[in-house]
């Protein structure tokens, strides 16, 4: 079943009197459990289509569809609880709230909407992904205090805490080294083996894309491969 | 409630930026507190000054006409008065029934005018007790009828000795010259602290010479028990004296009560209250005139307001401009966190949250501000109210015991705070609107 689904999606942005084609007409669909990683050049569009399925962004034109429902012309509000009951997100710069220290950071998604958990739940379910992302000892620490790969582990446990259908994640190695960029695919694959969550992710490394599932590959805005079941139960070599 | 974390801890990310537009406010804060609770601090202090040096919150005083049609000031002994006295007993702490002139006291060759009372000592005996003597003895002196307490500094102008006697020269409610003799009997200090310096003499002995009778004097000053019912009590006995007459011309009273207030506003000695002015028609019998320390005050208070209002004016511009460093400060902290903002949107976050965030750090600031500015007032009041301003006169008047005296109102600091909330809120309304519109693609594309 399919979870996302593009259907001839174009994107122009207008930048002064330029138009920029960043999407021509893309048609793809991922579906629900997949490991799937976006992966092309700059510029060839990755970004564009996770802010597109992540609801942040319009088509231009086409229709973005997720979980069956249509995302266009909903309204501001709709979409931001869309993003909320649906969605998770793990950034390039991992964009923790500098504020808020780990513990508070991962909680931070549930407080924004409706949590059916008790607040016993939740915080055994906060220690078991914090525990999960290898951070038990770090929970009163603000992000200023950990290292890349641990802001990104924060991020991927922020990412699934609201137990989201899908996982969105540009980059998300992009301001890591290869070790701990490695590290960081290598969780990110076992939540999705554990939970079940459909993991979407960009990349221009060859050697990352290779643990994904389902490969979609970009070039100048167009799909110049759509793979599935590559290495289906496989790991990093 | 994460908007609430959020936003209280945003004050302290940039510790310094926080520090300096709270302090905007706080400054702003002290100024307008500072002002009002010092100007609240005078006018109580004029009120207890006044009613010191007039003896009273209320002021009663009698006019008639002689048998030559000339307009005199006395009361009478009057059945009407003694009766609102009886009745009112309970919210009246004291009264004093005075007589008074201006006359002048020659002592060889020196000569100088002051103000003297004619008190009946028994009835006074708290004025004894207040007055500090500095030569002499006050020991039967209601038993010596031409005793005379002096200020000090009129003793010494004269350069008589407590025990010697000074002539008394003076014009009597009839308009002839007349002279007495009085024995001095203590120096006292001057009380011209309390605003007026007077000397004291037996009411007798002074009536005499005024030529008015013994049982009879000019003015009948109360001390009230509570000051907040000292309106009523002035409309309670101004009704009460009203002659039959009085009470059909009633549409001239208000034009009285301006003359009164004008009569004591120059001091102590009564003055023609239509003098210059129309002529009176005589009436028969004793009117009277009651004021009341609120009355006095009007002109104070005016001009105590007109001071608040120059405050609150400096306050708002002060306000304004820091207004102007809100907004500019938000809309830098808008371009700061323009990724966060994105972030917060995308994991769910509502614009509304997005701006609330904003205008809670506004009211934590603001907040924060204020109570800096109160508790700084609070510290600069306490250190200037330790300072002594010495014995000039032309402060005394405005000061408790040659100290300045603050007067906060929880009024009025509320007020203020709220005022500083509503601009903060209004000043970071903007910046937290803009913030809430950015699209989140936008926000989290920022390179900032």
């Amino acid at each position: 079943m399919a979870i996302v689904e593009l259907e001839k999606v174009t994107r122009v942005y207008t930048l002064g009197k330029a138009e920029v084609h960043a999407l021509r007409g893309v048609t793809f669909a991922i579906e629900k459990g997949d490991f799937a990683t976006i992966i092309g050049p700059s510029g060839s569009g990755k970004s564009t289509i996770l802010n597109l399925i992540g609801c942040i962004d319009q088509p231009t034109e086409g229709k973005v569809i997720i979980n069956g429902k249509p995302t266009q012309g909903l309204t501001d509000k709709v979409l931001t609880t869309l993003r909320h009951e649906t969605l998770g997100f793990i950034f390039q710069s991992f964009n923790l709230i500098p504020v808020l220290n780990v513990y508070e950071n991962i909680e931070f998604p549930l407080l924004l909407g409706r949590n059916k958990m008790s607040k016993k739940e939740t915080k055994e379910w906060i220690e078991y992904l914090v525990e999960s992302v290898g951070l038990i000892e770090r929970l009163d620490h603000k992000s200023n205090e950990l290292s890349g790969g641990q802001r990104q582990r924060v991020a991927v446990a922020r990412a699934l805490v609201t137990r989201p259908e899908i996982v969105l994640a540009d980059e998300p190695t992009g301001n890591l080294d290869s070790k701990t960029g490695q590290s960081i695919i290598e969780l990110m694959k076992k939540m999705n083996a554990d939970l079940n969550t459909t993991f979407i992710f960009s990349t221009h490394d060859a050697t990352i894309m290779d643990i994904a599932d389902h490969v979609i590959r970009l070039l100048d805005g167009l799909v110049v491969e759509n793979s599935k079941n590559r290495v289906r139960a496989g790991g990093l070599s | 409630m994460i908007a609430l974390k959020i936003a209280f801890r945003n004050i302290s990310r940039q510790k310094k930026r926080s520090f300096l537009l709270a302090g905007a406010i706080a400054f702003g804060m002290l100024v307008i507190t500072l002002l009002n609770a010092l100007s609240g601090g005078v006018v109580e202090n004029i009120r207890v000054n006044f009613s010191h040096a007039l003896g009273g919150h209320i002021f009663i005083m009698g006019r008639e006409f002689s048998g030559e049609g000339r307009m005199i000031h006395k009361i009478r002994p009057d059945q009407r008065l003694d009766q609102l006295l009886d009745e009112n007993a309970a919210s009246i702490r004291g009264f004093s029934k005075r007589s008074q002139a201006v006359p002048s006291l020659i002592f060889g060759s020196k000569q100088t005018m002051h103000l003297l009372y004619g008190v009946d000592f028994e009835e006074e005996d708290q004025l004894l007790e207040s007055l500090a003597v500095t030569a002499g003895s006050l020991s039967g002196v209601s038993r010596e009828g031409n005793a005379l307490i002096l200020p000090k500094p009129v003793g010494e102008r004269l350069g008589v000795e407590p025990g010697e006697t000074v002539l008394v020269k003076l014009e009597t409610l009839s308009g002839q010259q007349n002279v007495g003799e009085f024995k001095v009997k203590a120096f006292i200090e001057d009380q011209e602290q309390f605003g007026l310096s007077a000397a004291y003499a037996n009411r007798s002995y002074l009536n005499d010479l005024l030529g008015i009778g013994s049982q009879e004097y000019q003015m009948l000053n109360m001390f009230v028990a509570d000051l907040s019912r000292l309106d009523d009590l002035t409309r309670v006995f101004r009704e009460g004296l009203k002659s039959p007459e009085e009470l059909e011309e009633s549409k001239f009273e208000e034009l009285e009560e301006e003359e009164a207030l004008l009569e004591v506003s120059v001091g102590g000695v009564p003055l023609d209250p239509m003098m210059g002015g129309e002529e009176i028609k005589p009436w028969e019998g004793t009117r009277y005139q009651v004021m009341s320390l609120n009355q006095i005050m009007e002109p104070v208070e005016l001009m105590v307001g007109v001071l608040n209002q120059v405050g609150l004016v400096i306050f708002l511009i002060l306000l304004s401009v820091t207004m102007v460093g809100i907004t500019n400060t938000f809309r830098m902290i808008m371009i700061e966190r323009i990724r966060e903002i994105g972030t917060m949107r995308a994991f769910g976050m509502q614009r509304r949250e997005i701006k609330r965030i904003f205008l809670l750090e506004a009211f934590f600031l603001g907040l924060l501000g204020s109570a800096g500015g109160i508790l700084l007032t609070a510290l600069l009041a306490f250190i200037l109210s330790k300072i002594r301003f010495g014995a000039d006169p032309a402060l005394q008047f405005f000061l408790r015991q040659g100290q300045i005296t603050f007067s906060f109102s929880a009024a009025s600091i509320l007020i203020n705070t709220a005022l500083v909330l509503v601009i903060s809120l209004i000043a970071a309304y903007w910046p937290a609107r803009a913030s809430a519109k950015l699209p989140p693609v936008e926000a989290l594309s920022s390179h900032t």
